[in-house]
C-alpha cells in the first residue's frame, strides 16, 4: 500500500518540490551576486593587450586578453563552451623543476560536461510530445553503437569521466586534500543517477510509455495515476529520487559555478582600463595629503627646488 | 621529499605533507610558525598614521592581545566587502576544488605547504564565509566545510594571506578565473580593520602618504638623488643632464618606483630614464618634469586595502593637474601598472580636465589605449620612438650581455603588457633568448617577493617561492650562457640579486631602460662611449687601452 504512495509522491509532487527550490534558490543566488556592485575592473590578461599599431596582436591574444565587447564574449563563450582556462593546464614537476602541459583534466572535464548535456537533452523526448526533430537526431549521433538496445555513448562516457574525475580527488594526495565531503557528495549523486539510468535502460527495463506519462504530467501539471506508477519498475523512483535531490541540492552547491562562472570579473570584462574607464558607484572621496598641504610641509626644501629654476645639474 | 640543486652538493628539501580536507580546517597557529615565514607586526607610528587600531604584540606570542569585539568587526567587514565587490562574493560561491590552480602557485611549489595553494588559501577565508554567510555552513558545520572563526583562525589568516605576492598566475589557470589575489587582498582588508597586518608594506604606505614615495624621501632627497644619477651620467658620458623637478606647463609628468631613486640595479635604469629624455628634450624639444609630491609610481596600498591605494594613486593625478601637464608616462614597476592600468583612474574618477589626449609629441602617435586614463608604460613610449626611428641606437654596446626577459606578473597578467618590452629589448640588443614557455607571459613566475612580501625577515619564503623562476633562469643560463635577466619591475630588480645569489645563478639583473641607456646615442655626446652605465667597460672598449 505505502509504497503506491511513494512512488505516487516521488512522480507527482517530488519533482515539483525539486524545482521550486532550485529555481529560488538558484535566483536567490544570482540576484544575491548581481546586488554586489563591480567596484574594479579586474581582467586576468593572458594575451598581448591592444596597443601601437605595429605590436604584433593574434587572434588569440584578442580572446585571451580582449579589447572589444565582441572579443569579451569570444574569451566567454570560449571558457564556457571549451574551458579554455583549463585547456591552459600544465603540471609542474618538482624534481625536475620544470611544467609540462597536462591536459587530462581539461579532457574528462569536458567529457562529463558535454556528456551531461547531451543526457539531459535526449531525456526532453519523455517531456516532449510529439518530439521535436533535433531531439530525435541526438538520440540517434549518441546511439551508433550497435547493440540492442542502441547503447548510449554519453551514458557511458559520463559514468567514465565522473569515476576519472572522482579518482583523482581519491588517488591523488593533492586532490584528496582538498576535497570536502561535499565535493563527494555530489559526484555520488550524479553517479547514483547515471547508474541507475544506465541499468534502467540496459538491464532493468522499465515501461516508457508509463515513464512517458509520468514526464508529460509533471510538465503539464496533470499528476498521474497510481495505476500508471504501478506500471514503472522501482528503479525509475529511485532514478528520479536521486534527480530530484540533486536539483534541489545545486543551488547549495559548489555546482553554481555554471552560473557564476558569468559573473567573472576576471573573465567578462575587457582588458581597455586605460581607454574607458569602470566607475565605481562606492569610490570613496580622498582621504589624504593635498599639494598644498604638502608644500606647508615641505617648504624649505620645496622653495630651494623652486629658487633653483625646478631643476637639478650634475656639479662638474 | 624532493630535493633542489642550489650549487654542488647543497641541496634545498622541498617536503609535501598532504593529510585530509580536516586539516584544511585545522587552523595553522604561532606553534608552527616557522622563521623565515612569518612577518612582523606593523609599527605604531604607521598604524596611528594610517588610522589603523593598533596594539602591542608577538606573532610568535600565544596571546595575540586581539582588540576588543575583534570578532564583530572582522565580520562586519567581512560583510561589508561582500557588499562592496560582486567578485568577492562570486569567488566565495563557485570554486569546485578541481586542483587546476594547486601547482601554479611557486609558493606551494617551493614549499610543498599545502596550505599555500591558492585553493586553500581561498579556503581560509571561504571557511568563515560558508560558516556565517551560508546556510548549509551555519547547519553542517565542518561537513559543509565551515569553520568558526576563532583567535587561531585569524593566527592562519594572518600567516597564509602574506604568503602570497598577488601575482594571479593562479587565476590565469582558473576555469572560473577565481582571482586568488583579490580574495587575499580583501582577506588582508579584514585583517587589517582589526590591527593584524605584516611591517613592511605598512612602512611605505605611511611614508608615500606623508612625503610622496614609498621611501620617505623628502623633497631636497629626491633632488639630490636625481642629480646624483645625473652625475653619474656625465662621468659616463660626458653630457651635462639637466633634471626638471616640478616644473610647471611641461608636457608630460613622469613618475617612476621610488626604490629607482636608490637601489641597485634600478639606478642604472633610472640613468636610462635621464638620458632618454635628455636626448628627446635636444633633439625635439620634448618636455617633461618629475614630481616631489608625486613621487612615487608604484603603490603599496593596492598590497592592503582599495581605500589604501586610493590615497597614494591619487596624488599622480592631483600633482598632473597642478603641474599643468598633458598627460602621464609612468616607468618601470610591477604592482604600479596593475595600479594605473586597472585601478587608478576608477579610484580617483574622473581624471582631472586639464589632461590632454596621450599623444606622443615626437612621433604624433596617440596611445588610444590610454585614452581616458592618460598614463602610457614607459615601454609603450620607448617602443613607439623606435619604431618611428626618433632615436639613434647602438645595439653592439649591449653585447656582452646576453639577455633574458622576465615578464613582471602584474604587466603581464593584469595588463597584458608582453610584445612592447620584448619589441623594446630586441631594438637594443643583439643577444635575446627567452626563458621556456611554461615561465613567461601568462604563466610567468613570480620573483617571490611581490605583494608586500620583500622583507627580510621571509627571506626563505622569498627564496623557496622564487625557486620556478630561479630554474628558468638557470636553464636559460646553462643552454645559452645568458648573463643578464631583464625586467620591468622594482621588486623584481631588488628581489633577484637576492633570489640568484642563493640559488647561485651568475646572472644580472637589470632594467629595460638600462639596455636603452647604454644603447642610445646621445647627440650632444663628445667622446666615444666606453663604459656602461655600470662603469663597467663597453665590449671591444676600455680593454684595448
Amino acid at each position: 500500500m505505502s509504497l503506491v504512495y511513494l512512488k505516487l509522491f516521488v512522480a507527482d509532487v517530488l519533482p515539483y518540490i525539486a524545482g521550486v527550490i532550485f529555481i529560488i534558490g538558484t535566483l536567490n543566488r544570482i540576484i544575491n551576486w548581481a546586488k554586489s556592485p563591480v567596484a574594479l575592473k579586474i581582467p586576468t590578461t593572458c594575451g598581448q593587450q591592444k596597443t601601437l599599431p605595429f605590436i604584433r596582436r593574434t587572434w588569440e591574444d584578442r580572446l585571451d586578453s580582449p579589447y572589444t565587447m565582441l572579443e569579451t564574449i569570444g574569451r566567454m563563450i570560449l571558457e564556457v563552451f571549451l574551458f579554455r582556462s583549463l585547456f591552459r593546464n600544465t603540471r609542474y614537476w618538482l624534481d625536475k623543476q620544470r611544467g609540462v602541459d597536462t591536459r587530462w583534466l581539461w579532457l574528462f572535464a569536458l567529457a562529463f560536461h558535454y556528456s551531461l548535456l547531451i543526457i539531459v537533452l535526449r531525456h526532453l523526448r519523455f517531456f516532449t510530445n510529439p518530439i521535436p526533430g533535433f531531439l530525435s537526431w541526438i538520440n540517434v549521433l549518441d546511439g551508433q553503437v550497435a547493440v540492442v538496445p542502441s547503447l548510449y555513448v554519453t551514458g557511458i562516457l559520463a559514468l567514465v569521466a565522473l569515476f576519472w574525475l572522482w579518482a583523482r580527488r581519491i588517488l591523488c594526495s593533492r586532490e584528496r586534500n582538498i576535497s570536502y565531503p561535499a565535493d563527494h557528495l555530489i559526484l555520488a549523486l550524479v553517479a547514483g543517477i547515471l547508474i541507475t539510468g544506465n541499468l534502467m535502460r540496459y538491464i532493468f527495463k522499465v515501461d516508457l510509455y508509463a515513464v512517458k506519462e509520468v514526464a508529460l504530467g509533471i510538465v503539464s501539471f496533470h499528476p498521474v495515476s497510481a495505476a500508471v506508477v504501478n506500471q514503472i519498475g522501482w528503479i525509475f523512483f529511485i532514478h528520479l529520487t536521486l534527480v530530484c535531490v540533486t536539483i534541489a541540492y545545486l543551488p547549495f552547491s559548489k555546482v553554481m559555478h555554471f552560473a557564476g562562472v558569468f559573473f567573472s570579473s576576471t573573465r567578462n570584462m575587457p582588458n581597455d582600463n586605460r581607454a574607458h574607464i569602470h566607475i565605481n558607484p562606492w569610490n570613496p572621496p580622498y582621504h589624504g595629503i593635498t599639494w598644498e598641504e604638502y608644500y606647508e610641509m615641505y617648504k624649505d626644501q620645496l622653495d630651494e627646488i623652486a629658487e633653483n629654476g625646478y631643476k637639478v645639474k650634475p656639479e662638474v | 621529499m624532493v630535493e633542489v640543486e642550489r650549487k654542488n652538493g647543497e641541496y634545498v628539501k622541498i617536503e609535501q605533507r598532504f593529510t585530509s580536507w580536516r586539516d584544511l580546517l585545522k587552523p595553522v597557529t604561532e606553534k608552527d610558525f616557522k622563521p623565515g615565514f612569518y612577518h612582523y607586526p606593523i609599527l605604531k607610528r604607521d598604524a596611528e598614521e594610517l588610522g589603523i587600531p593598533y596594539r602591542d604584540w608577538d606573532p610568535l606570542e600565544p596571546d595575540w592581545h586581539l582588540p576588543e569585539g575583534w570578532k564583530e568587526t572582522f565580520l562586519n567587514k567581512f560583510k561589508e566587502l561582500l557588499e562592496k565587490h560582486r567578485q568577492f562574493k562570486v569567488f566565495m560561491d563557485i570554486c569546485v576544488r578541481c586542483g587546476a590552480c594547486a601547482d601554479k602557485c611557486h609558493y606551494y611549489l617551493g614549499t610543498g605547504d599545502p596550505k599555500n595553494m591558492p585553493v586553500a588559501r581561498a579556503e581560509l577565508l571561504r571557511s568563515i564565509y560558508r560558516r556565517y554567510f551560508t546556510k548549509a555552513g551555519k547547519i553542517f558545520g565542518k561537513w559543509a566545510g565551515a569553520r568558526d572563526l576563532t583567535e587561531d583562525v585569524i593566527k592562519e589568516l594572518y600567516y597564509y594571506l602574506y604568503q602570497c605576492s598577488l601575482c594571479r598566475r593562479c587565476s590565469a589557470f582558473c576555469p572560473y578565473g577565481i582571482d586568488t589575489a583579490d580574495i587575499v587582498w580583501r582577506g588582508r582588508e579584514m585583517l587589517q580593520s582589526i590591527g593584524t597586518v605584516q611591517r613592511f608594506s605598512y612602512i611605505s604606505i605611511a611614508a608615500c602618504a606623508r612625503t610622496g614615495n614609498h621611501l620617505g624621501l623628502l623633497p631636497g632627497g629626491m633632488a639630490a638623488s636625481l642629480r646624483n644619477a645625473a652625475e653619474d651620467i656625465y662621468d659616463i658620458t660626458g653630457v651635462e643632464i639637466e633634471v626638471p623637478i616640478n616644473k610647471k606647463g611641461a608636457d608630460i609628468l613622469f613618475v617612476a618606483p621610488s626604490g629607482d631613486y636608490f637601489a641597485t640595479p634600478h639606478w642604472y635604469a633610472l640613468m636610462g630614464y635621464l638620458m632618454l629624455f635628455h636626448e628627446l628634450e635636444e633633439r625635439y624639444g620634448f618636455t617633461y618634469t618629475w614630481s616631489t609630491y608625486a613621487g612615487e609610481g608604484g603603490n603599496f596600498g593596492t598590497f592592503a586595502s582599495y581605500e589604501l591605494a586610493q590615497k597614494l594613486s591619487h596624488k599622480i593625478y592631483e600633482a598632473a593637474e597642478k603641474l599643468g601637464v598633458k598627460w602621464i608616462l609612468g616607468g618601470e614597476c610591477g604592482h604600479m601598472w596593475r595600479d594605473k592600468h586597472q585601478f587608478m583612474a576608477t579610484m580617483n574618477y574622473p581624471p582631472p580636465k586639464t589632461l590632454e589626449d596621450p599623444v606622443n609629441p615626437i612621433t604624433g602617435t596617440y596611445f588610444e589605449n590610454a585614452a581616458e586614463a592618460k598614463i602610457v608604460h614607459i615601454a609603450e613610449f620607448v617602443a613607439d620612438l623606435i619604431e618611428h626611428k626618433k632615436i639613434k641606437l647602438d645595439k653592439s654596446r649591449n653585447d656582452h650581455w646576453k639577455v633574458t626577459f622576465h615578464d613582471s606578473c602584474n604587466p603581464a597578467r593584469g595588463m597584458g603588457l608582453y610584445e612592447e618590452p620584448r619589441y623594446v629589448i630586441k631594438n637594443v640588443c643583439n643577444y635575446f633568448y627567452e626563458m621556456p614557455e611554461h615561465t613567461i607571459r601568462e604563466k610567468t613566475y613570480c620573483c617571490g617577493s611581490g605583494g608586500g612580501l620583500l622583507t627580510d625577515e621571509v627571506m626563505e619564503l622569498r627564496m623557496r617561492g622564487g625557486m620556478p623562476r630561479a630554474m628558468a633562469v638557470r636553464h636559460v643560463h646553462r643552454k645559452y650562457g645568458v648573463n643578464f635577466l631583464c625586467t620591468i619591475c622594482a621588486i623584481d630588480k631588488a628581489a633577484f640579486p637576492h633570489l640568484f645569489e642563493f640559488w647561485k645563478i651568475p646572472v644580472e639583473v637589470g632594467g629595460m631602460m638600462e639596455l636603452v641607456g647604454n644603447a642610445l646615442i646621445l647627440s650632444d655626446e663628445e667622446q666615444e662611449r666606453e663604459l656602461d652605465l655600470r662603469g663597467d667597460p663597453l665590449p671591444g672598449k676600455g680593454g684595448e687601452e
